[in-house]
């Protein structure tokens, strides 16, 4: 029953304290005190949860995430030290789930941990839709195009899959946050910009030209199935 | 603010041109005038000098003639035969009442009163009187009865005088032009290393540090541009060693709060874990514990709003720009802040172009400072006006006098030293730079007795595109509908 978490922390103090935290609120905690041994551990056993520190030795939390989305669709939940610099974007862009900025409150950690949980996996079985060229299919978490399989994480599954039901209609990034991210209205839009980016990076024909994911300036954004 | 005095670089340069002609002008005309009277004087004693000698000589000349034993009439007749060939002047004669005149234009009855009058006491006598417009010398004498006058016409001598006047008065006039030419050389020659000094100080003043005078003239102005270099160098040097103190001092702040931030971390990370077990602590140990919780909580506050304020003094805030509508930020704001049974929310919401994190924030400071300090009725006002969009925060507590109205947004500025707030002492200092970042400003009004009111201003209001998605206000309602439910 209990999620297994993977920590990667180097501040002794902060992994210890975290690690109490995520076990006092169910999770099973594996800690890593730098990137290398971090990816180690992750090759080792499976895990639900990775949270991962940006300034790690060795290798930083930027290259353990992207090593990690080479091999899994795992959520990744990265502990941020600012909140306004490129961090925060170049994380999500290298696809980690989310982020939280340090410091923060470990109740407010386990919320986004059980956040990005939940997306990933309790998704009730949906019939397949098509959209335009696109078929998404919520039961084996699937897109494809023709024959071509298309790899999402999470997050992205469940963004495309929130704007396909209701094609056409116009979505505000506020929404997203609550529908997609499980957030309240004042969530950091950032994560849904970045989210579509990556999302029209692999399910556009032309993701320099958007046809199909647009934005709707000063609104948010909509999908149309014709384009 | 430096007091902008109009500058006219001219000016100087002018003045001493004018200065120049000004002191050629009056010496040239005063030995101008004082040669053309002088040469007027002699011309015109000449004159009467000539015509008195003239004069007596046909005097003599008539005494013979009249003397003679002719009948008087024929006697005038032959006199003015004979003097009518000595040209220069014209002769009329008054004999027995009779006038006799070797021109018709010119008679003896012409000749002025006074010297008439002259005449008839015996004497020889001259005066110049104009006739027909022409200056004549009149000489008159008494011959045996017979009263003669002669005219010498002057015409000539007061045009030579006229030729004379004008040529003066033209070089009069082009000694002053040289003048003036040669003392606006000299003055822009003498000025242009104040010119140079002028260019090189505003330099100087636009941060141009580096800035100095070409030395080396061994002159005053020389010495001058070496003080001024000195100077120069001074300022240089002072101002380089305070951009490096400031530079050191912003560093270690902003490690300061860096470094803090890893302790802090592993504090908040404790503290939320010890807030968890505090109903299970005994008595002696839960109050302690409690107090740790809300001070960890402080120091989390004071370490953000450092390293937030040391990345605003690295320049490093990036501004990420899109449409906001003020009245649903300053609401969800108050909101999330759980502010919403003490803050009274007004106005209409202009959409503004601007960084929505970063006007919550703004908003979250003015208020939690007017919670904190104000107190009472607090109340978050959106609009526009003339000047673009704004929103203000009102409160009427206590308010401030001016003397901290100056400071209010200093950094640490505390206006009663004795109270220690929940606050960081960074909240104004922070909302006033994101201000600036979004190229708005904060206004302060404040009086002691009735409150404080601060105007957050923006640059420009504009509209919402009106775009042809009747979803979207849809989806907006609906995002707000459930956030209130």
């Amino acid at each position: 029953m209990d999620e297994r978490v993977l920590l990667v922390e180097d501040d002794a103090s902060i992994r210890e304290v975290t690690a109490l935290g995520l076990a006092q609120a169910g999770f099973a905690v594996t800690t890593a005190p730098d990137g290398r041994q971090g990816l180690l551990e992750f090759r080792q056993e499976p895990f639900d949860l990775v949270v991962l520190d940006v300034m790690l030795p060795k290798l930083d939390g930027f290259e353990v995430c992207r090593e990690i989305r080479r091999e899994s669709r795992v959520p990744i939940v990265m502990l941020s030290a600012r909140s306004d610099t490129v961090d925060v974007v170049v994380g999500l862009e290298l696809g980690a789930d989310d982020y939280v900025t340090k410091p923060f409150e470990l109740p407010e950690l386990v919320a986004r941990a059980r956040a990005v949980m939940r997306r990933s996996g309790e998704d009730p079985p949906e019939q397949a839709l098509a959209v335009g060229t696109l078929e998404i299919d919520p039961a084996s978490f699937e897109v494809r195009r023709g024959s071509e399989r298309i790899e999402l994480t999470a997050t992205e599954f469940r963004l495309l899959l929130e704007l396909a039901r209701r094609p056409r209609q116009v979505f505000t990034r506020e929404l997203l946050l609550e529908r997609v991210w499980n957030y309240d209205y004042l969530g950091d839009s950032r994560l849904v910009d970045v989210a579509v980016q990556r999302l029209r990076a692999k399910v556009e024909v032309d993701p320099k030209h958007p046809t199909l994911l647009q934005t709707v300036r000063g609104v948010g954004y909509r999908l149309d199935p014709s384009g | 603010m430096s007091a902008q005095v109009p500058i006219r670089p001219g000016r100087l340069r002018r003045r001493l041109t004018i200065a120049f002609m000004l002191v050629a002008g009056l010496s040239g005309a005063a030995l101008a005038a004082g040669s053309y009277l002088v040469a007027r004087e002699s011309r015109l004693d000449d004159s009467v000098e000539r015509a008195l000698d003239q004069s007596r000589f046909n005097l003599e000349f008539a005494s013979s003639v009249l003397s003679s034993p002719q009948t008087r009439t024929e006697a005038a007749r032959q006199l003015l035969d004979a003097l009518e060939r000595r040209s220069g002047f014209v002769t009329a004669v008054r004999v027995e009442g009779q006038d006799f005149s070797s021109s018709i234009s010119i008679r003896a009855a012409q000749a002025p009163p006074d010297l008439v009058a002259e005449v008839r006491r015996g004497q020889l006598a001259y005066q110049r009187t104009e006739l027909a417009g022409i200056p004549y010398l009149v000489v008159g004498g008494r011959v045996s009865e017979a009263e003669l006058y002669f005219f010498f016409s002057e015409a000539q001598l007061f045009d030579e005088l006229g030729q004379l006047r004008t040529i003066l008065v033209v070089g009069l006039a082009l000694l002053v032009l040289v003048a003036g030419g040669v003392g606006a050389l000299v003055a822009r020659r003498t000025l242009a290393p104040v010119a140079e000094a002028s260019a090189a100080a505003r330099s100087l003043a636009e941060g141009l540090l580096a800035t100095r005078l070409p030395a080396g003239g061994r002159d005053e102005f020389g010495a001058w541009a070496a003080s001024f270099n000195q100077m120069a160098e001074a300022l240089e040097g002072k101002i380089a060693a305070l951009s490096l103190a400031q530079a050191r001092e912003r560093r270690f702040t902003s490690d300061v709060a860096h470094e803090l931030r890893t302790p802090v971390t592993a504090l908040v990370g404790e503290a939320s874990l010890l807030s968890e077990h505090l109903d299970r602590m005994p008595p002696e140990a839960r109050r302690p514990a409690e107090l740790v919780v809300a001070d960890i909580a402080r120091l989390r506050r004071l370490v953000e709003d450092l390293m937030e304020i040391s990345r605003l003094d690295a320049g490093q805030g990036a501004v990420r720009l899109e449409p906001v509508d003020l009245a649903s930020l300053a609401e969800a704001t108050i909101r999330a802040r759980g502010w919403t049974d003490r803050v009274r929310i007004e106005g209409t919401g202009p959409v503004v172009e601007s960084d929505r994190r970063r006007l919550e924030q703004i908003v979250a400071n003015l208020v939690g400072n007017a919670l904190e300090h104000g107190g009472r009725d607090v109340a978050v006002r959106t609009g526009t006006d003339g000047a673009g969009a704004y929103a203000e925060v009102e409160d009427h507590g206590g308010g401030m006098t001016p003397e901290h109205l100056d400071r209010i947004f200093d950094r640490f500025y505390k206006a009663d030293p004795s109270r220690t707030g929940s606050g960081s002492g960074l909240g104004l200092a922070i909302a006033l730079e994101y201000a600036h970042l979004l190229g708005g400003e904060i206004e302060v009004w404040s009086e002691p007795g009735r409150g404080s009111r601060f105007t957050l201003r923006l640059p420009v209001a504009i509209p919402l595109q009106q775009g042809n998605e009747p979803v979207a206000q849809d989806a907006q309602d609906e995002a707000r509908n459930r956030v209130e439910g």
